[in-house]
């Protein structure tokens, strides 16, 4: 059994989330990272503070701070004098301003639950655990944090690790880009990938920007209009085509994201059929988000083909929410067996 | 039982667990978090090796004279090579399709008992040789077939767009083909050394059968790896040319060890 945290009563979190709060007046309360170590330092220096993590991300601000306050009250009210102070509030933002203000065991819950990603936009997302280490790094390294926080961030990365690893809460795509990736590594290796995009559609730039980050080889951009296809390759250091030579590259490439605005099939059956061969019986994914569709359907029938439209692709996208949402259950009992066990819900440990 | 033999019943329950794990492994979705799978193949290996051992030392010799022995021999051969190739190509969920063959091979093998040998002869190394490649070469060709059938499994789910938690699990098609094609390839080689070899080894009478049977197998899998190397098929014919071309030389073990 791991020695309980120290100073477990003083602990408090004080934030603001896109649930709670839209974007502009977030934007307005975002820490630039640059500003954090400052920031912490000022929490630590207010009156009854000693610890302190500043966690600002996009979708949230938060500060967990280690207090020796008399009340949790107080220390949440000195919290938000500080943001509307730092940020320099009007005061009708300042009124309007909605904290949650968590102490001790429910501050703990939060922070488990927001490394787990159980409170992210995207159930389940894996960016914000490296976003709260980065956070919590920050403070480390300017001294701000002792005994509390450091163990409680280090329980938090424990718990988060646990949830990842006994539930798939991050299993499966929740969305059309992140589904087309899922499919094309699982048709290709993706450092070897080469993409195709035919249209520059916003959807299929963003299909396309998934591969490229998740390591795709080379892009090819065609367009009716050649000026766009160059802008959008330039975007993505990729080669711009004309459209009419699209099918001149299908034997180059591995995946082609397909979202043109013709009324009528771009890609049809015989096209694929002939340069199968040639790309000796390389596996080919073909993704169609266009609507109407730019892809005849018989292309699936082609062997080595792969078709998904974007019905195709909306669907797994909702299957894997949905999957997320049927682990959500497992992982709040981790989190809370967790809780039991590093002491949070004992209060005679503390 | 004699200890040889509980030593392979051992073995055998081992990758029935394998099995058994790795399915509600993947029915928990924590299939990439369990190293059970890897450690019950290993366990299993121990045991197998430990069979073959102590079965050599009852027979005086190395134990691939009878179907059952033979069995086991090409049984051990697979995990052998499933820790070689799986590794290699990252082909994660390669046990879980090798441990029920596997399983197949050692229920057959031991339904069917382990009678002793004739007295042998002097050893003749090339002979032992010959044969234990011959069998190593069934063996790739079983993880051919077993990599054929995750390739089919996987196409399948692409082409039908069911994506589930096995889809998630199995390893590109892609990489599927490749490790096919090397694995044809290498049982190729494997035969086609253990086939030369056999040039220079006085065969009676008797044994020619084998040698014919042999060199059919040797045949089929050079057709195989030709049309691969000539891309004369796409990679879904080429899997299931690789699990239907391994009824063949299962086959032939029951001609070979009963003629």
């Amino acid at each position: 059994m791991p020695e309980p945290t120290d100073n477990r009563s003083g602990l408090l979190c004080v934030g603001l989330n896109y649930k709670t709060t839209p974007v502009e007046v977030r934007e307005r309360l975002a820490f630039p990272e640059a500003q954090v170590p400052q920031a912490v330092q000022q929490v630590r220096g207010l009156p009854g503070f000693e610890e302190c993590v500043v966690l600002s991300t996009c979708n949230r601000v938060e500060i967990y701070a280690a207090h020796t306050l008399t009340s949790g009250d107080h220390g949440h009210a000195v919290m938000r004098d500080y943001l509307v102070e730092h940020f320099k509030l009007q005061p009708e933002h300042a009124e309007a301003l909605v904290l949650y203000n968590l102490d001790a065991a429910e501050a703990a819950r939060h922070l488990f639950r927001v490394v787990s990603g159980l409170d992210s936009m995207v159930l389940g997302e894996t960016e914000i655990f490296g976003q709260v280490k980065a956070a919590y790094k920050l403070a480390l390294d300017s001294g701000a944090t002792s005994r509390t926080l450091n163990k409680l961030f280090q329980q938090a990365f424990t718990v988060g690790k646990k949830v990842r690893n006994e539930t798939t809460i991050q299993r499966g795509s929740t969305s059309v880009g992140s589904v087309a990736v899922d499919l094309a590594e699982k048709v290709h290796d993706l450092k070897e990938c080469r993409v195709m995009l035919v249209g520059a559609g916003e959807m299929s730039r963003t299909c396309a920007q998934s591969l490229l980050s998740r390591g795709a080889k080379s892009i090819i951009v065609s367009n009716r209009s050649y000026d766009k296809a160059v802008e959008l390759a330039a975007e993505m250091s990729g080669v711009a085509m004309k459209f009419d030579e699209w099918e001149n590259a299908l034997h180059e490439v591995d995946v082609i994201i397909s979202s043109t605005s013709a009324p009528h099939f771009v890609i049809k059956p015989e096209q694929v059929d002939q340069v199968m061969r040639k790309r000796r019986w390389q596996p080919l994914l073909i993704i169609d988000i266009a609507v109407p569709r730019d892809v005849d359907p018989a292309v699936n029938d082609i062997e080595g083909v792969y078709l998904y439209d974007i019905d195709a692709l909306q669907a797994i996208a909702d299957d894997g929410r949905r999957e997320r949402e049927r682990q959500l259950a497992a992982c709040e009992r981790i989190i809370e067996e967790q809780l039991e066990r590093f002491g949070f819900l004992n209060p005679s440990v503390s | 039982m004699n200890p040889s033999q509980q030593l392979l019943a051992c073995a055998t329950f081992v990758f029935v667990g394998a099995i058994v794990q790795a399915l509600l492994a993947l029915k928990s979705g924590a299939w990439k978090q369990t190293r059970g799978q890897f450690l019950l193949m290993a366990l299993g290996f121990a045991l197998q090796t430990g069979f073959i051992y102590l079965r050599g030392q009852e027979v005086r010799q190395c134990p691939i004279r009878s179907l059952p022995d033979i069995l086991v021999f090409i049984a051990w051969s697979v995990v052998l090579l499933y820790f070689l190739v799986g590794s290699a190509y990252r082909l994660s969920l390669l046990g879980l399709f090798t441990a029920p063959l596997v399983t197949i091979m050692q229920v057959m093998a031991l339904m069917n008992g382990f009678a002793s040998y004739p007295p042998k002869g002097p050893i003749s190394a090339l002979m032992e040789l010959h044969i234990a490649l011959a069998l190593i070469a069934y063996a790739a060709f079983a993880l051919a077939c077993i990599t054929g059938v995750m390739y089919l499994v996987q196409e399948r789910m692409l082409k039908r767009h069911h994506i589930g938690d096995l889809f998630y699990q199995l390893p590109p098609i892609q990489g599927l083909s490749h490790a096919i094609q090397r694995l044809v390839r290498l049982g190729l080689l494997l035969l086609s050394i253990a086939l030369g070899i056999s040039f220079n080894l006085y065969l009676p009478m008797t044994k020619t059968g084998h040698v014919v049977f042999a060199w059919t197998v040797w045949g089929l899998y050079a057709v195989i790896a030709f049309l691969i190397w000539k891309h004369f098929t796409s990679p879904r014919r080429t899997a299931w040319l690789a699990v239907i071309g391994f009824i063949l030389p299962f086959i032939s073990l029951w001609i070979v060890t009963h003629a």
